[in-house]
């Protein structure tokens, strides 16, 4: 899956390379469906509460993003359809996994920094909204590992727009691995 | 942009009196593809378009109200073939306009279908599933506390005395049937989900942990409307209406399996037809 012509949105403000978000919106919309050449969206989003699981030392890491629990009580697809896509989009496999990025190896000189990453299911949650720790144990025994406001609603859209993602969700404070960055980096 | 029907419930009961000046024993509302009940005795048509104001929108739903009788001097039902969605834009009241209408016309059975995925993997393509519970995962509420709230809530049980017709009547049709048609009747609980995409694996796997059996995108609103329990604060109508549900299975959920489309949903409702004709005929006689 060639990420050269990927979009990409970052909703950390850590990626300088990337069009920055505040939040999921209409013009992050806007931005996926004017697709051009685009198979790929490349989200960054920051994410929260990691399950214990998901530690390491206590320390919770950047991980891609394997699946998703769409917890958000919305969906950015209600209303009419927009034509980019079908009424009733199909999203599974459409989260891309380090191995799906393997074809960009020929730039890469130290193997795929993305497989250094451990992977991991974010439940999307209501934007703004902060779970209490029961909340948060009961996401986990739903089978999340983190949650986080953006990535979800992106990845629907992109999904509608027959678009595969490539989600990265960064500890809040935490920063990509300078490699990550590269790989992902036009 | 939410959007509303330009009838009320009363404006749309006006018509139905004018249509039948006999109230149906029962009414049947059919989801996407579920084609049953074709060929009523003495019918009327009436198009959502004169009645509600509007159509529904989505492939499968051919949008009428036909009122007619099963046979010569059997009962008379009313047929609504398609429904409004809360994922297609349309607020609570419009998603739950027919089901209103037909608590106020005094309707007191009201046998509601859909389409639905299959989570438990007992389930094959094409098997009929009578809800003995439900989940609400589609309320505009949640759009306010997100979906937390609604995981952690229990399963709404819904069985009742119109539920235990359906089972008891599908149980004996399934030991009378030739056996190449012969299929257990599945009992289960649906989750219904806001769409309008389908669910992802773990979403899957998340609604298998809450021991839900088959997932959709309609029915749980207008099951609130009749047992009077919507969160929403719908008003109750004090009625009578029992409400049941069957759900027939259109795709089942293996992680090893590709998921279909539409296309897929509406064939496998299309096959899944005939069983449910013979049962919902078989359950109008009893109840006429």
């Amino acid at each position: 899956m060639k990420l050269r012509n990927a979009k990409r949105i970052d909703f950390t403000g850590t990626c300088p390379e990337f069009d920055f978000f505040e939040k999921f919106s209409e013009a992050t919309i806007d931005l996926i469906r004017n697709k051009e050449k685009a198979e790929v969206v490349i989200v960054i989003d920051r994410a929260y509460g990691f399950s214990p699981s998901h530690l390491k030392d206590n320390l919770a890491e950047p991980h891609l993003v394997s699946d998703h629990l769409n917890l958000t009580g919305d969906n950015p697809l209600v209303g009419p359809n927009d034509p980019i896509g079908e009424r009733f989009p199909v999203v599974n496999s459409i989260y891309l996994s380090a191995a799906d990025t393997i074809d960009q190896e020929e730039t890469w000189t130290m193997g795929n920094p993305l497989s250094k990453l451990r992977s991991g299911i974010v439940a999307g949650i209501k934007p703004g909204l902060v779970p209490s720790q029961a909340d948060l144990d009961l996401v986990y025994s739903m089978g999340a590992h983190f949650y986080n406001w953006n990535t979800v609603p992106t990845m629907i859209v992109a999904a509608h727009a027959g678009l595969k993602v490539l989600a990265l969700a960064v500890p809040e404070g935490g920063v990509l691995p300078p490699q990550v960055l590269m790989a992902i980096n036009r | 942009m939410i959007k509303s029907a330009p009838r009320t419930a009363s404006e749309a009961v006006i018509a139905l009196k004018k249509l039948s000046s006999e109230v149906p024993v029962a009414a049947v509302v059919l989801g996407s593809g579920v084609s049953v009940l074709d060929k009523l005795i003495d019918a009327a048509v009436l198009p959502y378009q004169d009645l509600f104001g509007m159509a529904p929108g989505v492939v499968g739903h051919s949008g009428t109200l036909t009122v007619g009788r099963i046979e010569v001097g059997g009962p008379l039902v009313a047929v609504l073939r398609g429904r409004f969605h809360l994922y297609e834009g349309y607020d609570w009241a419009t998603v739950t306009l027919a089901t209103r209408a037909i608590v106020e016309w005094g309707v007191p059975n009201l046998l509601l279908t859909n389409a639905a995925g299959g989570l438990n993997l007992d389930y094959s393509v094409g098997d009929l599933m009578v809800l003995t519970g439900y989940r609400d995962h589609l309320n505009p509420e949640l759009k306010n506390t997100g979906l937390i709230p609604a995981i952690a809530k229990p399963t709404s049980d819904c069985r009742n005395r119109l539920t235990e017709k359906l089972i008891t009547v599908g149980e004996k049709l399934a030991i009378t049937a030739p056996q190449s048609e012969s299929r257990p009747l599945r009992q289960g609980v649906y989750a219904g989900l806001l769409g309008p995409t389908y669910e992802t694996m773990a979403e899957i796997e998340m609604l298998r942990k809450l021991k839900a059996d088959a997932v959709g995108m309609s029915t749980v609103p207008e099951m609130l409307c009749c047992d009077g329990t919507s969160s929403l604060g719908t008003t109750t109508l004090g009625t009578t209406t029992t409400a049941c549900a069957v759900s027939v299975i259109t795709n089942v959920w293996r992680p090893d399996e590709a998921m279909g489309g539409h296309e897929e949903v509406l064939e496998a409702s299309k096959n899944a037809s005939k069983r449910l004709d013979r049962l919902f005929r078989a359950v109008l006689a009893e109840l006429g």
